[in-house]
């Protein structure tokens, strides 16, 4: 499998060049110095019928060859392409489908996506190099190549064997990523395993934007229906419209449980059933361990006789025993029930887990599988919010994929 | 990790920061192959015109067809970039109004989104091209849709005023999207997140600094007419110039801040950086080892730029709100009309005709007019267009520029 070129930012664009204004300026001098020529001369139809945007277009678009087809969904199609002049630097080239069924234009998880990556340039998010649009105006994203597959894909298999060094590996990458997000004030809201990519030098890459957003002004009402369901914190659940980066967090929390279970540790049925599966893991909700929970549209008071207590340290240490005392202290201050007590991207960062014993894994030490590169496209290609048909095949038969 | 990595990172900074002379090179360029084309494009409808004339007539006349080739080419009077800029301008203030019209209004920044928008897309395409009445409310759209406050098309295109359907808001979204180079984050219109960025947190940040100058009752109105005064600025001036191209969002809000209250903001820079920067005391203080202080230093370079920045937002005055003005701007619509591409005029109409579904179009040409909706489309284009015709006059774009004529 070829390196990927790129580290984490583009090879030919936009990025690094130190000032892009100049840039265009000069490709621009340069249109205005050819095309009049060309026009007026050899082909007066074809050439003159180009405007500065759609050339500017065009080069971009020149500079990729897709290869093959490495994946397919109902939102996106992914090719495994290169830089025309060197075969050897390998992209994801993911072709958004028009949606006949959207007549407001360019869908939103397009629109999303591509207003945030183009933001969010960091080691541990992945890297949108180019976006470029072909002649029947379908939009192209031209990003990091990660032929390592994605965390699920690990979990999973039980022929992988990684250990707790591993997991502080996986997890420091996945924090620094959402960290740089909430740092740029942007709300992931879909972290799963299979959003988690990785690339061909074992680095985690923060992938699919389709539901992400910046962080509204206060008293402004969000939508609660997003996030995949089992890594949907109780405030969603209960129908919160005004939220935080706290719903990251959680959803990194559950990532880490089931790094650590290797199986999802709550995995509801429903949106009622994966409420009621928190209470029993994580403790029910109340006034008393969460005030102003009871506001919440969809919360419902439980009968004394079912209270469970809210789970102290010693719940997390007994459940979690390869994270050892001082990740479960993380991993519980990732799952507190009342978003206001979940740690922050920052405060999970300074916590001590991280220079405790055992040191995380290098990259190049950490597991890994092959066959990631269809993982990839697979991934890239699912809309946001959904669960995959077939990972959990007994769960996934009775799940509700309506998640609207 | 201080704030100017993360602006730096920014879309704004990569794309979207120039200087005063880049600026100005860009746009030169772009109305020179605007022009270009506009001249190649009149060219081409008149020979089309003339080979049906002369092939009619059946007694082609070479000579003298050339001859009306060349007069007319010289007839065509194209735009200048000055001249393009107050149309994109007048349009950025029509921005404002139309998101006004909204029940509710379009939120403020959504519309601060839309205006960024409308100058980003005209620095590499032209008015010549492309007319700002099109893209304005598809910028407007395309903002609601980046912004998170979201409306349904049907409901946009019924909110402005005339008859503007789906079709044609929606058309140029894709020209728009291109123009902005795929880059929807414009941080003119970005909630309160960054330190300093914005007037209310200018506010927070004087009422913290203790003690105050004066007794703090009179204090508090002060800042509190500062900070309303720098709000105003910020959302015109700030928005109707150049300066989000040429200056970083806290350089912008904060020579806003000292056009409406000088001694305040200079007392703040001195709390903050120290020594004020007067002509008096060239000589800035170095220390033993003979380094000039940095805070001097920096003092000295802010305050170069926030005297360009304030001389900036200072010289704009509303078009609307200027008689002169609006007569420059008259005659520059009536040259434009003269100008316009004639193969870029219906975007919605274009792209109809490219796309190979029957169209509606189509469907209502052949008289098969069926459908309940389509009918009372109709209806209600017919009675919107007896009420336009009505009030006219008090119609937020005003009466028509120029009386609209189909073109070719």
């Amino acid at each position: 499998m070829a390196l990927s070129p790129f580290g984490s930012r583009s090879p030919s664009m936009t990025v690094h060049s130190p000032n892009t204004a100049i840039r265009l300026r000069a490709t621009a001098a340069q249109k205005s110095f050819t095309e009049p020529a060309s026009a007026a001369v050899s082909q007066p139809v074809q050439n003159g019928d180009r405007e500065l945007t759609e050339q500017l277009n065009i080069d971009v678009r020149e500079r990729y060859v897709k290869d093959k087809k490495v994946g397919e969904g109902t939102y996106a199609v992914v090719y495994v392409g290169h830089l025309r002049h060197d075969p050897s630097s390998l992209v994801a080239i993911k072709k958004i489908k028009v949606n006949a069924e959207y007549k407001d234009g360019l869908a939103m998880d397009a629109v999303r996506e591509v207003k945030y990556l183009q933001e969010l340039k960091h080691p541990n998010v992945i890297a949108l190099h180019d976006v470029f649009s072909s002649k029947d105006q379908n939009l192209s994203l031209v990003l990091e190549f990660l032929p390592g597959g994605d965390l699920e894909m690990l979990i999973k298999d039980s022929d992988i064997h990684y250990g707790v060094a591993d997991i502080k590996a996986w997890m420091g990458m996945l924090a620094r990523g959402v960290w740089w997000c909430h740092e740029n004030f942007v709300l992931h809201r879909d972290i799963k395993p299979n959003n988690l990519l990785i690339a061909s030098d074992g680095e985690v890459k923060l992938a699919d934007f389709g539901l992400a957003r910046s962080f509204a002004d206060p008293l402004f009402n969000m939508t609660h229906q997003v996030i995949t369901r089992w890594y949907r914190p109780p405030e969603l659940l209960y129908g919160a419209r005004q939220y935080s980066g706290a719903v990251d967090i959680w959803s990194m929390g559950m990532v880490f449980a089931e790094l650590l279970l290797r199986v999802p540790f709550v995995a509801g049925n429903t949106d009622l059933d994966q409420t009621s599966k928190i209470c029993e893991a994580f403790g029910t909700p109340t006034e008393e361990n969460w005030p102003g929970v009871s506001k919440l549209p969809y919360y419902i008071a439980t009968d004394k006789a079912h209270l469970v207590p809210l789970q102290g340290r010693d719940f997390f240490m007994r459940q979690f025993p390869t994270a050892g005392p001082v990740g479960a202290d993380l991993l519980m201050s990732m799952c507190a029930l009342d978003p206001r007590k979940r740690s922050t991207a920052v405060q999970c960062l300074r916590h001590n887990w991280w220079t405790v014993e055992p040191r995380p894994t290098k990259n190049e030490e950490l597991p890994r599988k092959s066959g990631g590169t269809k993982k990839m496209g697979d991934d890239l290609t699912r809309r946001g919010g959904e669960l995959d048909e077939g990972m959990f095949k007994s769960a996934a038969r009775q799940l509700d994929f309506g998640m609207k | 990790m201080i704030e100017d990595d993360i602006y730096r990172a920014s879309s704004q900074y990569r794309l979207w920061s120039y200087t005063e002379p880049s600026l100005q090179s860009l746009r030169a360029t772009t109305n020179a192959v605007a022009s270009e084309r506009v001249r190649a494009a009149l060219r081409r409808s008149r020979e089309a015109h003339q080979s049906t004339a002369t092939s009619a007539a059946g007694t082609p006349l070479p000579e003298s067809s050339t001859e009306v080739k060349n007069k007319d080419e010289k007839d065509v009077e194209c735009l200048t970039p000055e001249e393009e800029l107050v149309l994109v301008r007048y349009y950025c203030e029509k921005t404002l109004e139309l998101g006004e019209t909204y029940k509710p209004p379009i939120p403020t920044m959504v519309r601060a989104t839309a205006i960024q928008y409308l100058r980003r897309f005209y620095l590499t395409n032209s008015p010549m091209t492309y007319h700002p009445k099109s893209i304005m409310a598809c910028a407007l759209f395309v903002a609601t849709k980046t912004d998170n406050y979201y409306i349904s098309l049907r409901q946009f295109a019924d909110g402005i005023p005339g008859d503007t359907t789906t079709e044609d808001v929606i058309a140029p979204e894709f020209l728009l999207m291109q123009g902005l180079r795929f880059t929807f984050d414009a941080k003119a219109s970005q909630p309160p997140h960054l330190p300093y960025e914005t007037a209310e947190d200018l506010q927070q940040g004087l009422l913290s600094i203790a003690p105050p100058p004066v007794p703090s009752s009179s204090m508090s109105d002060r800042i509190a007419r500062a900070h309303g005064t720098t709000r105003e600025l910020l959302k015109s001036a700030a928005q109707m110039t150049d300066a989000y191209f040429l200056y970083t969002p806290s350089q912008i809000w904060f020579s806003a801040f000292l056009l409406a209250d000088r001694p305040l903001a200079e007392f703040l820079l001195d709390v903050k950086l120290g020594g004020p920067v007067t002509a008096t005391i060239p000589a800035p203080e170095t220390d033993e080892n003979g380094l000039v202080n940095p805070l001097y230093e920096i003092r000295s370079k802010l305050h170069h730029v926030l005297t360009e920045c304030s001389a900036l937002l200072q010289s704009y005055t509303p078009l609307s709100s200027d008689p002169a003005q609006m007569k420059s701007l008259k005659r520059i619509a009536k040259k434009l009309y003269h100008c316009q591409n004639p193969e870029k005029v219906n975007l919605a109409a274009s792209q109809k005709r490219e796309s190979t579904q029957p169209s509606t179009a189509a469907q209502s040409d052949a008289g098969i007019v069926t459908s309940e909706s389509e009918t009372e489309r109709l209806a209600k284009k017919r009675k919107l267009e007896q009420e336009q015709k009505v009030r006219q006059e008090d119609d937020v774009f005003g009466p028509e520029l120029v009386t609209q004529r189909t073109k070719q």
